[in-house]
């Protein structure tokens, strides 16, 4: 049984996001044709909150909640899953520079896998680091798909990943209600549990998706004896 | 290297001002200039028999009050540039007529982000709206970014 997760979204506990869990719920259920969803995995900036629990919201709306974290490294923003007292003792989430092979070896060794996020966003992505640094090692999968990607930026991931042979995630990135979900991940096994969600991560069984409106082509003139 | 700054300045009072008066005209204008047509801000008669007993102010009334004539002078500055971010306001208690209402201000938080421009450092100033009776009206968060 296939699950379908949304692995990147913030809600308003990071700074800068506005967006209630309960909306991002909501909205999911009035759209599971659009973005056909099982769970989404709160990814706050920075930060890990080791007491929340959305077991209420989850019974309400049939749809799961998992926790992790985005933190920030020196060679870009990073997705952790599987966060942990371990890991948090051993990093400071707060440290904007935190090193990213420490991180990734360091989360995998506590239980935890590490997935890097809009590889191809300048400056906090994969890509900008790549051009000036080494490459870093034991990296298993990144993001293909961010939401909140501008033009080019997810072309420029997909180059990253067939040039490395990294594995593939999406994720919406939203930090808005009505952006949950355009971006998502796919895996082939039921997923119910961030230890179930780190396990399919490590092993590589999953695919990213993109829920995203096809946009149309520029729309044409219309002639002046046609309006 | 990491933004470096002493501690103690977070949660202390920097600035706070003199009582600001509140008037039903000053409600009355405020409703007119945004297009507020709700009677529990323009209708005192209506307003009596609302569920606050009376003529209040609308929650965004809040954004009116000046800070001090120092405060931009008093918040933390890291780097070259910046700008204002944004704000977020909690509504605590309705204004209302004749309010005395006094603002003062500390820094909430410092924290650094990176993002597609580079680093940042984000200063959160909490301006504590209080009425004659030290009662909070309305907490204002203001959000300056600052860039080296």
């Amino acid at each position: 049984m296939a699950t379908t997760l949304d692995l990147h979204c913030h809600s308003e506990a990071s700074e800068d996001s506005r967006a209630p869990v309960e909306a991002y719920l909501n909205w999911i259920k009035l759209r599971r044709d659009e973005r056909p969803l099982d769970g989404i995995v709160l990814t706050e900036h920075r930060q890990f909150n080791r007491d929340a629990d959305y077991r209420a919201l989850e019974d309400r709306f049939g749809i799961m909640v998992l926790n992790a974290s985005e933190v920030e490294t020196d060679y870009g923003h990073m997705l952790v899953f599987g966060v942990n007292d371990d890991i948090l003792s051993r990093f400071d989430f707060s440290d904007i520079r935190l090193n990213a092979q420490e991180v990734i070896d360091g989360v995998a060794a506590m239980g935890g896998v590490v997935v890097p996020c809009h590889p191809g966003r300048p400056n906090i992505g994969l890509c900008d680091h790549y051009d000036k640094k080494p490459p870093l090692e034991n990296v298993l999968a990144v993001e293909l798909l961010n939401g909140g990607s501008r033009k080019g930026e997810d072309q420029r991931s997909a180059e990253l990943i067939k040039r490395h042979g990294f594995r593939a995630t999406g994720g919406s990135d939203s930090h808005l209600v009505s952006l949950i979900g355009l971006c998502a991940t796919r895996f082939e096994a039921r997923v119910r549990t961030i230890e179930e969600l780190v396990s399919e991560l490590k092993g590589g069984r999953f695919e990213a998706v993109d829920f995203r409106p096809r946009r149309s082509a520029v729309p044409r003139a219309i002639p002046v004896e046609a309006r | 290297m990491a933004v470096e700054y002493d501690p103690a300045i977070i949660g202390r009072v920097f600035e706070q001002t003199d009582p600001q008066p509140v008037a039903a005209e000053d409600i009355k204008t405020f409703c007119q200039s945004i297009g507020e047509t709700n009677p529990l801000f323009t209708d005192e008669a209506a307003a009596s028999a609302g569920p606050y007993g009376g003529l209040i102010a609308p929650p965004s009334f809040a954004v009116t009050f000046r800070n001090g004539r120092h405060f931009f002078s008093l918040v933390p500055r890291f780097g070259k540039t910046g700008f204002d971010a944004g704000k977020d306001v909690e509504f605590v208690a309705p204004i209302r007529p004749g309010d005395q209402i006094r603002l003062a201000s500390h820094v909430k938080e410092i924290y650094e982000k990176t993002g597609r421009s580079g680093s940042m450092v984000f200063v959160i100033i909490r301006c504590t709206l209080q009425n004659q009776n030290d009662e909070v009206v309305a907490h204002i968060d203001h959000r300056f970014m600052s860039k080296a």
